[in-house]
């Protein structure tokens, strides 16, 4: 069976460091945080270090990121083509609007985005924990290549709340200063929020970059906590590299998960050894956004295109000293790339992992 | 085409291989359920009412399905529901609204995939899995997905429809080894006869 190309493009990503593409390119150049103290946001009246969007009001964070990210996509696309019969919207997110508790907090989604176009085709929403983003860059794929449409706008979203602060809190698991990922001394995670949306198309003209494929596996480990061996990531990146005939000594760099919790770090080395990619250099991008849970997969694969782009591979913010248990590539600045492969992976709560394959056409 | 399936609410249990189970009153956190099984899985007792439902379900399907012949990554798994976790999210929420003490142990069931998580584990299946979350029950996403497992590779499909909403609580299981149609879904979801 002969492959159909597909082709990926950022479309939009609003997040404390911007509210456009191009805000974002220029600030992870020069290595910009969107992290910064929050007084009082912890359950016990704690300052945690988040990236917070501080233009967003207090009360419906997240309909209000949303309404502004379909105002963004519908700035570069016409309605006809959103609403064109060939047109499908995949939306990640693991939270939704928590404020509507305890009423369901994904119940506006689909409203709000039906309010906005006239769409031809209900909208798919995925909510698979934190590798939701790059699965619902999979599926998008996947509609394209077996069914007849011709373009999938995937949007990723989910937003700051108490919840989710206490959550990680009552798990140990976030840090007192902004995050450190694969660092020795790594404390654990900042949340983030943020909104990104990605094309995908059969169009050649929209981009030159190619999505190849990506692969999901399980770990069948532990709900909440990583494989010690890194066995799900692993298979996930095997597959990838079976699937698409790419090698490890093919990638540029690995755009990884790196949440800087002890645990999920310490896995991703592993897989990587396993993988034989100890050498690629790595980064993660939570010192840049935090981790925005579902968004956190569509922002960073926006983030990897721009690497793409430019030929380069990104500062692994927060990172200073080894300690993972495998070696690792962290780049300590950002770095000049040779190869035209990325690799964008991610993991999750409920024992997800994902690698995603892109290349750049010269 | 024969389509293998467990149906659970609070009060029945009903599978196509013809085993029927029926509670006199509703029992919200399916123990009973579970002894029936026989089956020891203390984890059993720490799962949220989704995982629960899943894992009975599951357990069920296992009397007309031999698992164990396929891989551990050939089986795709397809979950959906219309509610999320909302049902935990709800006493998440209270853990620190109203008892001041933020529960991490239902903290981590407040993401609805977790119920595949612990299915994986269950079985030690390494295969593709999504959740999503829909207006109302989708057979067009179902049939698709399913279509799509099967092209990339799979060699069977364990589909889910889990809900708990308020007193409202059922799971409809099913697997299939082929493509199935549209139609062929809503027929089985109609044909429960709740």
């Amino acid at each position: 069976m002969a492959i159909i190309p597909i082709y990926i493009a950022p479309i939009a990503l609003i997040s404390p460091l911007g509210n456009d593409l191009e805000d974002h390119k220029i600030a992870l150049a020069k290595n910009l945080s969107g992290i910064a103290t929050q007084p009082k946001v912890g359950f016990g009246d704690e300052n945690w270090p988040q990236a917070k969007i501080n233009t967003l009001p207090e009360k419906n964070r997240f309909d209000h990121l949303l309404n502004i990210g379909l105002d963004k996509i519908a700035e570069k696309f016409e309605s006809s083509l959103l609403e064109h019969e060939s047109t499908l919207v995949i939306i990640s997110s693991t939270k939704g609007n928590l404020d509507l508790l305890p009423l369901n907090p994904f119940d506006g989604i689909f409203e709000m985005v039906k309010t906005k176009w006239n769409l031809k085709h209900q909208p798919i929403l995925i909510s698979n924990a934190c590798i939701s983003g790059v699965v619902a860059i999979q599926k998008a794929a996947d509609y394209l290549r077996f069914q007849k449409f011709h373009q999938v706008i995937v949007l990723g979203i989910d937003v700051l709340s108490d919840f989710v602060t206490y959550g990680f809190q009552s798990l140990f698991a976030l840090s007192d200063e902004p995050c450190k990922p694969y660092d020795h001394n790594r404390k654990g995670i900042n949340l983030g929020e943020a909104f990104g949306a990605v094309l995908l198309t059969k169009d050649a003209n929209q981009s030159n970059i190619v999505f190849h494929q990506a692969i999901t596996s399980n770990d069948a480990n532990h709900i909440s906590g990583p494989s010690r061996t890194g066995e799900g990531l692993y298979r996930s990146i095997r597959k990838l590299f079976e699937v698409t005939g790419v090698k490890a000594s093919d990638i540029a760099f690995i755009s990884a998960h790196g949440t800087a919790t002890l645990y999920n770090d310490d896995m991703e080395s592993q897989a990587f050894h396993r993988s034989e990619l100890t050498n690629t250099p790595t980064f993660s991008l939570k010192g840049y956004f935090g981790h925005t849970l579902g968004a956190a997969g569509v922002i960073e694969t926006i983030a990897s295109l721009f690497c793409l782009q430019d030929g380069i591979a990104y500062k692994s913010l927060g990172f200073e000293e080894e300690g993972t248990t495998c070696a690792m590539h962290i780049c300590r600045e950002n770095t000049k790339t040779t190869s035209k492969f990325a690799l964008k992976t991610a993991s999750g709560f409920g024992g997800g992992n994902a690698a995603l394959l892109m290349e750049i056409k010269s | 085409m024969h389509i293998p399936f467990c149906y659970i609410n609070p009060y029945t249990i009903k599978s196509s291989s013809g085993y029927t189970f029926q509670l006199q009153e509703e029992e919200s956190d399916f123990k009973t359920h579970y002894k029936a099984l026989e089956i020891e899985y203390p984890k059993f007792y720490k799962m949220d009412r989704l995982s629960k439902m899943a894992f009975i379900a599951l357990n069920h399907l296992t009397q007309e399905i031999e698992f164990d012949q396929f891989e551990d990554d050939e089986i795709h798994m397809i979950f959906g529901n219309t509610s999320a976790s909302t049902f935990v999210d709800q006493l998440f929420s209270e853990s620190y609204s109203l008892q001041k003490s933020p529960s991490p142990s239902l903290f981590v069931y407040t993401l609805p995939n977790i119920l595949t998580g612990e299915l994986a584990i269950f079985k030690k299946w390494y295969g593709e899995n999504c959740f999503y979350v829909c207006e109302s029950f989708d057979p067009i996403l179902f049939a698709d997905q399913i279509a799509f497992a099967f092209q990339k590779g799979a060699k069977g499909v364990l589909c889910g429809w889990v809900e708990s909403i308020g007193n409202k609580h059922e799971a409809l299981m099913f697997f299939v080894k082929n493509p199935v149609s549209e139609l062929e879904i809503i027929e089985l979801y109609n044909n429960l006869e709740k």
